[in-house]
């Protein structure tokens, strides 16, 4: 039996919707709190990204946004329910120069969320030492940080094990300045031991990845590895699935188990499941246009196989809607969301220029698109108010302000990152739920959460990685449109079946496991 | 000893795999800043955004010319291509009586072209080329005196100001969009080529004008016509649904080998040095393997060039002449709908095959400068994970260059028969240049 924990809640309004509601946003960023500019050259190109967790137990997401060669900056979320965005700079001992991205993770399992700091130098695990403190355990935990260029970064806890597995992925070798074209740097396995983690090893071949994933494409009950590699920097590469079984080395999908070359500018994953076949899609950013892809066929054994459907979701985004430019568009971190809940999965996208490619926009906007009900997305992001033209990179959406509506923080290269409160007018229902388990793996990296909205089934993977070098750990947000409760259950990450419980519209839930 | 990418690594030091000696002591031979500029315009045409093989194939007569240009203004066995070549005018004389160093005029006119074709490469390249730039800027002017320099270098630039000026007349400096067109009416009949694929920039045909430039060699694009191809036909019997069955039988019954050949020459553009850097590797290679000293080098990366650029514009007024669909739009129609080829199917018509017309001309070029029966291995998909292969000669390269389209699926056997011949006939406007006095 589950365990639900009724937080608290906020309700919103039952409007019935036949088209899609238009999503509003607000730029808060000037009375946010948040200052902070990613900063850096050529090594600076790709990130930086944002993490957004709850470090003080209030229930209220923090962030910690990268700086490039700028130092990273913590921000305590001090909004209101309901209210405006408000953050504040406090010391946190995340303040690390050279940091390109951030994923939170409780690592050691102690219910404190600790934080991965992906550098252009050495990576740095930092422990959770609870009131949003936190300190350097790379020696503690035995990591080994390295000394790359890191760009990507999944973790997921292998079957009984104590500590989780992180994957880093790596881009060019800095030293290679005439010919960096095919110096990807390797990207490394880190794999829990006892208490810690084992000497890394490296998952060769590596193709200077911007993005990768833990998860369960086939729900085979072992997360494989997804990676998005940029081909501008690799020779003979292709995009990747890595198999990782207990006890046995990483081994590539290949052709003869289904897996199809594919080469694009990588840079960001996001998943979902949109086509309710039980199997997550994946959504790949590049440069010009973005794949969507699901699976050609869930008969018989799966292979990994995909159609890529962009063009027929409405999702390619290959260049700016706004702005007058013509020229291909650059995509980053992607993320699904419901952000008007009428219990579709919308998309957002980040987008901006790599630096003076005079061939891509200049001015490029992000993207919103938002799902109508015939499954392809509409593009909202002038509408929505979030058509940011500033370079940006990576995102994250979360209900900063506990109002039942998505907001939105995006990391910009070169000016100042930016966030928009939701809000919505005609917005559907919703719930928010957050899962735990006794430990290890207490966040319960792995589950996959599916929510009954009348006839239609949403799952939805816990996974951590993907975007682009932005992670998140907290509440999973469901939009339920006009139902005013849901039915809730939890595949755990041991496959474990939960039962169906109801979960009333409005309501933040904890999940536990017994 | 093959050009290969760990013979030219510029640290500090550049490193020459074929001679064992160290870079000190070589690094202002001219010949060897040819083939460090040269290595690095390889990857910049993989990687510049607008560099498809069209695009690719102007630069490399660009930086051709501009390298013999600026050899042959100080080397009075060398003949210039000004009065030869479409609309070149005499380079700029050097100033009489004065002393250059051809290393550093040489470096300076192929900094400066390059530079100039490539500006639009994205920060990576940049840096790269600031990077070589500087540092062998720097080598080959060690040891030099500061006035000859200095001089040297003016004229380097002055060589390729001259060039540039020249090379924005031709039709193809500007290219928008990656070369699609933004606005164009596609003709709807049954031949005609029709989209490939669902990448939405690709939804129009590539450079529909290219053929429209002007040439270098011969006198136009339309000068080396070729038969139409098989007329269309839906018919069993005819003579088209022979070619396509063909197509669709060889996709069917792959050998290893075939397969091989195909994914060998691929060459996509974005995702490889294209198929005129392919034959320009091969070039470079075969000049390393006879140690040449830099007349012959740029007499020989010039001539190719040229060969190279001129095959391309003659293909494509044929290209756009004929307007055929490709193999994947008929066979799916007619024959088989899920059928797919090896190959990616490039975004423009079928006939004739861009790379048969290219490897054709390439192919007599390179005989005519370095025989008939010059076996070598080709080695130019090695960063790919590749195997060399072996040619008993270049001609026998183009063979293997055209029917690798066959067996990858992307071209009927009309296209590349007839674009071989296309090739060899652009080749002879090349080969009749004179580059020797």
């Amino acid at each position: 039996m589950l365990r639900f924990f009724l937080l608290l809640a906020f309700f919103i309004p039952l409007v019935a919707q036949a088209a899609p509601v238009t999503p509003r946003f607000v730029e808060e960023t000037a009375v946010s709190g948040i200052n902070s500019t990613f900063t850096g050259d050529w090594e600076y190109m790709v990130g930086g990204g944002v993490a957004v967790f709850d470090c003080d137990g209030d229930g209220f997401e923090d962030m910690l946004l990268a700086g490039g060669t700028s130092r990273a900056t913590f921000y305590r979320n001090d909004s209101k329910p309901g209210g405006e965005l408000k953050f504040a700079a406090v010391q946190s001992g995340l303040e690390l120069d050279k940091v390109a991205g951030a994923y939170p993770l409780d690592i050691d399992s102690d219910t404190i969320t600790d934080i991965v700091l992906l550098r252009v130098g050495e990576n740095v695990v930092m422990r959770g030492l609870g009131g949003c403190r936190f300190e350097r355990a790379n020696e503690a935990w035995g990591f080994a940080g390295g000394n790359a260029w890191s760009t990507a970064f999944a973790a997921m806890w292998e079957k009984g094990a104590s500590w989780p597995s992180l994957a880093v992925g790596n881009y060019i070798d800095l030293t290679q300045e005439e010919f960096p074209w095919g110096s990807c740097t390797e990207n490394w396995l880190h794999r829990g031991a006892q208490k810690g983690f084992a000497a890394p090893v490296a998952l060769k071949p590596s193709y200077c990845a911007l993005s990768m994933l833990f998860t369960d494409w086939n729900r085979s009950g072992s997360p494989s590895l997804r990676v998005s590699n940029d081909r501008e920097y690799y020779k003979g590469g292709q995009e990747q699935l890595w198999h990782l079984e207990v006890g046995k080395e990483p081994r590539l999908y290949t052709e003869a188990e289904g897996w199809k070359r594919l080469r694009i500018w990588g840079m960001g994953i996001a998943s979902a499941d949109l086509n309710a076949d039980g199997y997550p899609d994946y959504f790949l950013t590049s440069m010009a246009d973005n794949k969507l892809q699901i699976l050609k066929s869930v008969e018989g054994e799966l292979k990994p196989d995909y159609a890529d459907v962009a063009w027929a979701k409405g999702v390619t985004a290959q260049r700016p809607y706004v702005g007058g430019e013509i020229k291909p568009s650059t995509a980053w971190h992607a993320q699904f969301e419901d952000v008007n809940n009428d219990g579709l999965t919308d998309l957002f996208v980040a987008k901006g220029n790599v630096t003076a490619m005079p061939d891509f926009a200049m001015k490029d906007p992000n993207n919103l698109l938002v799902q109508a009900t015939d499954g392809k997305f509409v593009e909202m992001g002038e509408q929505a108010r979030v058509a940011s033209f500033e370079t940006s990179r990576g995102a994250g959406l979360a209900d900063f302000n506990h109002d039942g509506l998505l907001d939105l923080v995006v990391v910009n290269r070169g000016s100042k990152a930016q966030i928009w409160r939701n809000v919505t007018a005609g917005a559907g229902n919703w719930i928010a739920l957050r899962l735990t388990q006794p430990a290890p793996n207490v966040d319960a990296i792995g589950a996959r959460v599916e929510v009954k909205n009348g006839e239609v089934v949403t799952q939805r993977e816990i996974t951590s990685g993907g975007g682009h070098v932005s992670g998140q750990l907290g509440w999973v947000h469901f939009g339920l449109g006009k139902t005013e409760a849901a039915q809730v259950r939890v595949i755990w990450p041991d496959g474990a079946v939960g039962e169906w419980e109801t979960v009333k519209a409005g309501a933040r839930v904890m999940v536990g496991r017994p | 000893m093959v050009f290969c990418r760990r013979d030219f690594i510029f640290g500090g030091i550049l490193v020459l795999a074929m001679s064992g000696r160290p870079l000190g002591a070589i690094a202002a031979e001219p010949a060897r800043v040819v083939q460090a500029w040269y290595r690095l315009v390889l990857e910049l045409v993989r990687h510049t955004p607008t560099y498809t093989p069209p695009v690719a194939s102007r630069s490399f007569a660009y930086v051709g010319v501009t390298a013999f240009e600026a050899v042959a203004s100080g080397n009075p066995k060398l003949k210039s291509l000004a009065g030869q070549v479409q609309g070149l005018k005499p380079v700029p004389l050097r100033e009489a009586g004065q002393e250059f160093h051809e290393a550093v005029v040489l470096h300076a006119a192929l900094a400066s072209i390059i530079r100039h074709l490539f500006a639009n490469t994205g920060p990576t390249g940049q840096r790269a080329m600031n990077a070589m730039g500087s540092k062998l800027g720097a080598k080959v002017a060690d040891g030099v005196a500061s006035d000859v320099a200095a001089r040297s270098e003016a004229y380097g630039r002055t060589v390729a100001a001259h060039i540039q000026a020249w090379a924005a007349e031709d039709g193809g400096a500007v290219i928008e969009n990656m070369g699609f067109p933004l606005q164009m009416d596609l003709p709807k009949g049954s031949q005609d080529w029709a989209p490939t694929n669902l990448v939405r920039q690709q939804q129009l045909p590539l450079l529909p004008d290219w053929g429209k430039n002007r040439t270098f060699a011969m006198p136009n694009g339309a000068s080396c016509k070729i038969p139409p191809p098989p007329t269309y036909s839906e018919y069993q019997a005819s003579a088209f649904y022979a070619e396509a069955l063909e197509v669709y039988e060889a996709r069917k019954n792959i050998t290893e080998d075939e397969t091989a050949i195909a994914r060998f020459w691929a060459d996509d553009a974005m995702l490889s040095k294209t198929p005129p850097g392919h034959w320009i590797h091969i070039a470079m290679n075969a000049l390393q393997k006879e140690q040449a000293d830099v007349a012959r080098s740029v007499e020989v990366l010039a001539r190719l060039g040229i060969g190279l650029a001129d095959a391309f514009i003659g293909c494509w007024e044929a290209k756009y002449q004929y307007n055929l669909l490709r193999p994947v739009s008929y066979i799916r129609r007619v024959m088989d709908p899920k059928w797919e080829p090896i190959l990616l199917t490039p975004p423009f018509p079928e006939y004739p095959s861009g790379h048969s017309t290219q490897s054709g001309a390439a192919a007599e070029v390179l005989t005519q400068l370095f025989g008939e029966d010059y076996a070598f291995v080709d080695n130019a998909q090695d960063d790919e994970g590749l195997p060399p292969r072996s040619f008993a000669s270049f001609r026998a390269a183009a063979q293997e260059a055209g029917i690798s389209r066959l067996y990858g699926g992307i071209h009927f056997r009309a296209a590349i028969v007839n674009g071989l011949e296309q090739g060899r006939c652009i080749a002879a406007f090349t080969n009749a240049l004179r580059t020797r006095r």
